[in-house]
């Protein structure tokens, strides 16, 4: 007997995500990491700075590409019905989930239908966002990574810790320690050249006998029916063409209205990505083998997802969030990000864009320590190729995690889960002081008066910090002396 | 009891687009802003042309200039530097009387075969195929990319599975970029089943930011530039 899929079952990045803070002390104390991740920031913040030499085309492109993608979503639910339609018109079937695990079913069962076994996969977040290859193998068919990062990384079993590189937590010694443990017959080097050949000769083998390609999205264009794949390595371009099936899948907010909004978005995306003014292979696909043709899948698919993100298109403000085509620069120029990397999140999406868009996927109860986890520097939001206002969406779900449970509006899932009793009401009454100047200013003055009475350890905070000392007079205290000098000076002369 | 995918999907699709619709059922599309883009300056179609080779160079892709009748020669000079003898190539594909010339010297095999049907072609192309030459669709300056518009006669796979790929690319078809390649050719109108923006051989910068080549598909792109 087979037993009934459990649809709110808690998914491992809901759980990693709960232990924030015990994954930042974890991550903030291994020396190795924080090397690998400052050295791999400070290049892709410099690649990027060169790609981009020209501020006045910048600023032009990333308004552009704010409009367009403000456009898209505005359009959303036709584009994806008049998608479906031209893909389905090309020969390209299409399918709906609302959340991961339904996403997952549909691509076993497609799989499943042609007696496929063996999985080759080019990268794919929404994929990692499904868990996709954990419900494949439970089900006995091999999954296989092909992009060189996520090869390693699932080498190692576990996820990536940045969208664009996946491995940028290893450097190369632990690549040649993961290979020799794993790989027979491979004989140890650090030679970077000599480690990709090894990837490459693996991989090969498996593109040529692979029953399945799974791939992901960049854009969807609705006008032709067309996806279109980014990539520099080639095993998109493998694993959506050497398999007889081939099943994409993507989020909902992936589709864009034209062709002619491809060239703006490409040019930003794999600038503000790697630096890159164009990735080595822009794939794009707009049907199945035809009659005659030699090569290429006979079926392909695409998935489209939702998982939350109709949630943040509700609301106008979160609904940015749905702008963003994924170029990891905001985690690269992230200091938070930098310092704690990708895997204390917990989350598939890790940074700037994970905390805002991790939240709407696992709901706010999970991920509460998320949206605080920023020093509003404001770093994001800047480099962001489609502006998305990120330092101020943050604040938006700091104020959705602490606000009122049962308030009106419902915004989203877990909403209120941050708030703290004792918190709110020492908001409370620091609003009502500040209303009723007789209690502000007497008991300022109580406190500058028994200063010397403030503890000098106050927690977590001074275990790193020393304690902060509160002034011998209060500031109105003082700009009054200050008035009083100053108007005796003056009638002086 | 195995889900019925199909009635699951229809029953996602009419819930995702109701609660998208609900959102925007307002919307007035009249008043979008204007999304303004970038006028790049114009240049000489010389300047176009040595900003494709010097791109394309940077990404460590090989350029010869050329003309049509010597691609034979140049190509299996190439082939025999790297001690490589056979070649693939597209039966009936532009330029294909140029490319048998290549014998006796090189064997020119024809792609005249399906995949799928039997591993054994797949396998014949994976392993015993050293390198491969297509002819290119147009190609744009400003990113130095080759469009490559696979065909009956020259499929997907001839230009990405041998490790090593020469492409003819004609420097009349170059445009200057992306956009006003699409709106030249009216793109929208006549997509094939696949088309690929090539700007180099493989590569993959995944372990430690190193750059290495022939990540899975060519390690080397040899460019033959007619008519520059
Ligand atoms: S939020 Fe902006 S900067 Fe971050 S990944 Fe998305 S598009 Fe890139």
């Amino acid at each position: 007997m087979t037993m009934p899929t459990n649809h709110n079952e808690e998914s491992k990045y809901a759980a990693s995500a709960r232990a924030f803070r015990a994954n930042v002390t974890r991550d903030l104390n291994n020396e190795e990491l924080r090397e690998n991740f400052r050295g791999a920031m400070d290049y892709l913040m410099d690649k990027r700075k060169g790609a981009f030499s020209d501020i006045n085309e910048l600023e032009t492109l990333r308004q552009q590409c704010k409009l367009i993608k403000q456009r898209c979503l505005l359009k959303l639910p036709y584009l994806l019905a008049q998608l479906e339609k031209n893909l389905e018109a090309n020969g390209i079937k299409v399918h709906w989930a609302e959340t991961t695990n339904d996403a997952n079913e549909i691509i076993a069962q497609l799989i499943a239908r042609k007696k496929g076994k063996s999985v080759v996969k080019g990268k794919s977040m929404v994929s990692e966002e499904t868990a996709l290859n954990d419900y494949l193998e439970a089900k006995n068919v091999e999954c296989l990574e092909s992009d060189m990062g996520e090869y390693i990384v699932q080498l190692a079993k576990e996820h990536p810790s940045h969208i664009i590189m996946p491995a940028i937590h290893q450097n190369k010694k632990q690549v040649a320690d993961l290979f020799s443990e794993n790989i027979e017959g491979f004989t140890h080097t650090t030679d970077v050249d000599a480690l990709i050949g090894e990837g490459r000769r693996v991989l090969r083998e498996k593109f040529c006998h692979a029953d399945v390609g799974v791939s992901g999205v960049n854009f969807a264009v609705a006008e032709t029916g067309t996806l279109c794949l980014v990539e520099n390595e080639g095993n998109g371009r493998m694993c959506t063409t050497v398999p007889n099936l081939h099943i994409a899948i993507t989020g909902i907010e992936k589709v864009i209205e034209f062709l002619d909004d491809v060239p703006p978005l490409l040019s930003l995306l794999t600038r503000s990505a790697t630096g890159q003014i164009i990735s080595t292979y822009v794939n794009m696909i707009s049907s199945p083998r035809k009659e005659g043709e030699k090569d290429g899948p006979e079926e392909v698919h695409l998935v489209l997802l939702d998982n939350g993100r109709s949630q943040a298109f509700a609301d106008e403000e979160l609904r940015q969030t749905l702008q963003c085509i994924r170029c990891g620069a905001c985690m690269n120029h992230c200091p938070v990000y930098t310092r704690i990397g990708g895997h204390a999140y917990g989350t598939v999406y890790p940074g700037p864009i994970g905390k805002m868009v991790s939240p709407h996927m696992l709901g706010l109860e999970a991920t509460t320590n998320l949206p605080s986890a920023s020093t509003l520097c404001g770093a994001c939001g800047e480099v962001c190729p489609v502006k998305i206002p990120i330092p101020k969406l943050l604040i938006r779900l700091r104020a959705e995690n602490v606000k009122a449970k049962g308030s009106a509006p419902k915004v989203m899932k877990g909403e209120g889960s941050g708030r703290k009793k004792v918190e709110a009401s020492v908001w409370k009454i620091w609003s009502f002081m500040h209303k009723h100047p007789f209690i502000y200013n007497s008991s300022m003055w109580f406190a500058t008066r028994f200063r010397a009475l403030l503890p000098s350890k106050i927690g977590v905070w001074t275990s790193v910090r020393s304690a902060p000392k509160i002034a011998r007079n209060t500031l109105h205290e003082r700009v009054k002396t200050r008035k009083h000098n100053k108007s005796n000076y003056t009638n002086q002369i | 009891m195995t889900v019925n995918i199909q009635q699951q999907s229809k029953i996602a699709k009419s819930t995702i687009l109701a609660k998208l619709t609900k959102q925007v059922s307002g919307a007035d599309y009249t008043k979008l802003p204007i999304e303004q883009g970038y006028q790049y300056p114009e240049i000489s179609q010389q300047a176009h042309i040595d900003k494709f080779v010097s791109l394309l160079e940077a990404n460590h892709a090989q350029v010869i200039k050329l003309d049509e009748t010597n691609i034979a020669n140049v190509v299996s000079k190439e082939l025999e530097n790297r001690g490589i003898s056979t070649l693939l190539y597209g039966k009936n594909a532009r330029y294909c009387d140029q490319i048998i010339k290549i014998e006796p010297g090189i064997k020119a095999q024809a792609f005249d075969f399906s995949l799928t049907k039997k591993q054994q072609y797949k396998d014949k192309l994976f392993n015993d195929t050293p390198a491969s030459i297509t002819s290119s669709h147009s190609a744009i300056a400003a990113t130095g990319s080759i469009v490559l518009w696979p065909t009956i006669n020259e499929p997907r796979t001839l230009s990405l599975v041998p490790p090593v790929h020469f492409v003819i690319v004609d420097a009349t078809s170059l445009h200057s970029d992306f956009a006003s390649l699409i709106s030249a050719q009216q793109w929208q109108n006549n997509l094939p089943t696949n088309v690929v923006l090539v700007s180099g051989p493989s590569k993959t910068a995944d372990i430690q930011q190193t750059l290495a080549y022939g990540a899975h598909g060519p390690k080397e792109l040899i460019v033959l530039l007619l008519n520059s």
